[in-house]
């Protein structure tokens, strides 16, 4: 058995058998060190940078922790829902990183409530969770690559020396189709080798349910998904049907969902196939985590919640490290108060959904407030008002209705409305905006036509 | 923040009836999207990755159905589907 990376050391953290199989070509260790060998600093307020813009693939930021390895600087990886080729930066740069040794790196939000924020996360915080999974280990990315939970991935299979296939972050179930599709129409050798583990939010997982065809999840070995020996969930609220419908798909698969708060960060897992987790753990804690429910919002407590100094760090398995705009909560004693609904029934404790106002699409944290705010903003616009759905595919959905001022033009405001929404992540930009009349009146129950 | 629409009163629907609907909503979310149109046939799968719909497209076409049939199927959970043909089904008889 492997021994786990140390927390400690400043890695070589590319070991030999690692591969990177993205965008239809294949990376080896030495071609990233090669690419890492161009990067050049970035100036910053308080010193030299490497920096990886938004929109950044996987060769790209693994050749940023190379280069930010080697030159001993902190790495900046922005996010985005645009890639800014002039700046790279989607927002302000970072304040300087917090002292300590080896790699620090600051991962971006992708600013739903306002300008971009930065979170630094240092390797014990990366990496303090990682078990290698070695070869012949080949992991599966469905999360952008500049997210915790995408770092996650990227270097469990690095530091394993494992295979990494790489999806893009836009549509990858549908690139996930193609490339099973590819794989099994090149005959039985695929360019990668059989994907056994995978992460990803129940979301897509819904989205592989209902796309993949049944032979490349109950025949051919080489090159599908058959192979997965490693299920996990995350980012959004894990039901059981999505648990029990995985579990049937992917037989040999070990199915695990993983619950993070935003600024507890990855906080424990659960592998019994059930949503939520079990109600014993308010008496004995998980994983050096101590969990209770006060006013039906789950409240945590945890080691490695605080710094030294106090602070809060987010570092969990997040797809968007968002803190709420107030910031962390504590209770009187110290509990950091969650935001998550939680009810006990029974032997177990289950997620209802947040106490305010944010809603988790895909696995993208979003405030409607926001979105609403952007549309309001748009001249042409006399009302707006954003609603949230339940969706079975993505868990919510927004959509979004519109009054425009009198002589307004419907198609210019309609341009003038996805101008507004694109800096916006794309889970967070109705895809129906429907232009009404006036607003619906709801309260007194009459019923409306859509 | 206001609730969204309550739903018209469920309306028992013929398969042809169904999958018309069902390929008409395709239709307008790929027009917004400012997508080509290509034909629809009940074979065609959403996501299979030629197609130009991805997951949000999907979630948005099921809020609309159900705003304008009146009907959740989905309501104890996801049901498997992967076509146009077999979610158009799903419509096809009335649920109460």
């Amino acid at each position: 058995m492997n021994p786990d990376p140390d927390p400690q050391a400043a890695p070589a953290f590319l070991a030999p058998g690692f591969r990177l199989f993205e965008g239809g070509a294949t990376f080896l260790p030495d071609a990233l060190r090669a690419a890492a060998a161009t990067l050049d600093p970035v100036a910053t307020a308080w010193g030299s940078a490497i920096l990886c813009p938004a929109g950044a693939s996987v060769q790209r930021v693994l050749a940023g922790l190379l280069a930010a390895e080697r030159q001993q600087l902190p790495l900046l990886l922005a996010r985005g829902p645009v890639p800014d080729p002039a700046s790279g930066l989607s927002g302000r740069l970072p304040a300087a990183p917090p002292p300590g040794p080896g790699l620090t790196v600051a991962l971006s939000t992708s600013g739903t409530t306002g300008p971009a924020r930065w979170i630094w996360h240092d390797w014990q915080r990366l990496c303090g969770r990682i078990r290698l999974t070695p070869p012949p280990a080949c992991w599966l990315l469905t999360y952008e690559p500049a997210s915790f939970a995408g770092l996650q991935v990227i270097l469990t299979a690095a530091l394993s020396g494992a295979g990494l296939v790489a999806l893009p972050p836009q549509g990858p179930v549908s690139a996930l189709c193609r490339i099973l599709a590819a794989a099994g129409s090149s005959g039985d050798t695929a360019d990668h080798p059989p994907i056994t583990h995978s992460s990803g939010t129940p979301s897509f997982w819904r989205a592989v349910l209902i796309s993949i065809p049944e032979q490349y999840r109950s025949g051919e070995e080489v090159g599908g998904l058959p192979a997965l020996r490693h299920l996990t969930l995350g980012g959004e609220i894990a039901d059981t049907p999505t648990l029990t419908r995985l579990a049937a798909a992917f037989p040999a698969a070990k199915i695990r969902h993983l619950y993070a708060s935003t600024e507890a960060g990855a906080l424990f897992a659960v592998s019994d196939g059930r949503a939520g987790f079990p109600a014993s753990w308010l008496e004995t804690g998980i994983d050096e985590v101590s969990l209770r429910i006060r006013n039906d919002i789950l409240e945590v407590r945890s080691p490695r919640m605080m710094t030294a100094s106090g602070e809060c760090f987010g570092s969990g398995l997040n797809l968007e490290a968002e803190p709420s705009p107030s910031g962390p909560r504590l209770s009187a004693d110290g509990w950091l108060i969650t935001g998550d609904q939680v009810r006990q029934e029974g032997d177990r404790v289950l997620f209802r959904g947040r106490a305010d106002s944010r809603v988790n699409i895909g696995g993208v944290k979003v405030w409607p407030e926001a979105v609403e705010a952007a549309l309001l903003a748009v001249p042409g616009v006399a009302e707006a008002w954003v609603s949230v759905h339940t969706s079975p595919v993505t868990g919510h959905l927004l959509t979004a209705q519109v009054v425009p001022l009198p002589e307004q033009e419907p198609e210019a405001l309609r341009q003038a409305l996805r101008q507004a929404l694109e800096p916006l992540p794309a889970a967070a930009r109705p895809r129906r905006i429907t232009v009404v009349a006036a607003l619906p009146v709801t309260l007194s129950g009459k019923k409306q036509r859509s | 923040m206001q609730p969204p629409p309550l739903p018209a009163t469920p309306v028992p629907l013929s398969l042809a009836a169904a999958l018309a609907l069902v390929v008409a909503e395709t239709v307008t979310l790929l027009r917004e999207k400012g997508e080509p149109v290509p034909e629809i046939a009940p074979e065609q799968v959403f996501l299979d990755g030629t197609f130009p719909f991805d997951s949000l497209d999907l979630a948005t076409l099921i809020v609309t159905l159900e705003q304008k049939t009146g009907q959740d199927p989905f309501r104890s959970g996801l049901r498997q589907f992967r076509t146009v043909g077999e979610l158009a089904a799903l419509y096809a008889t009335p649920h109460s």
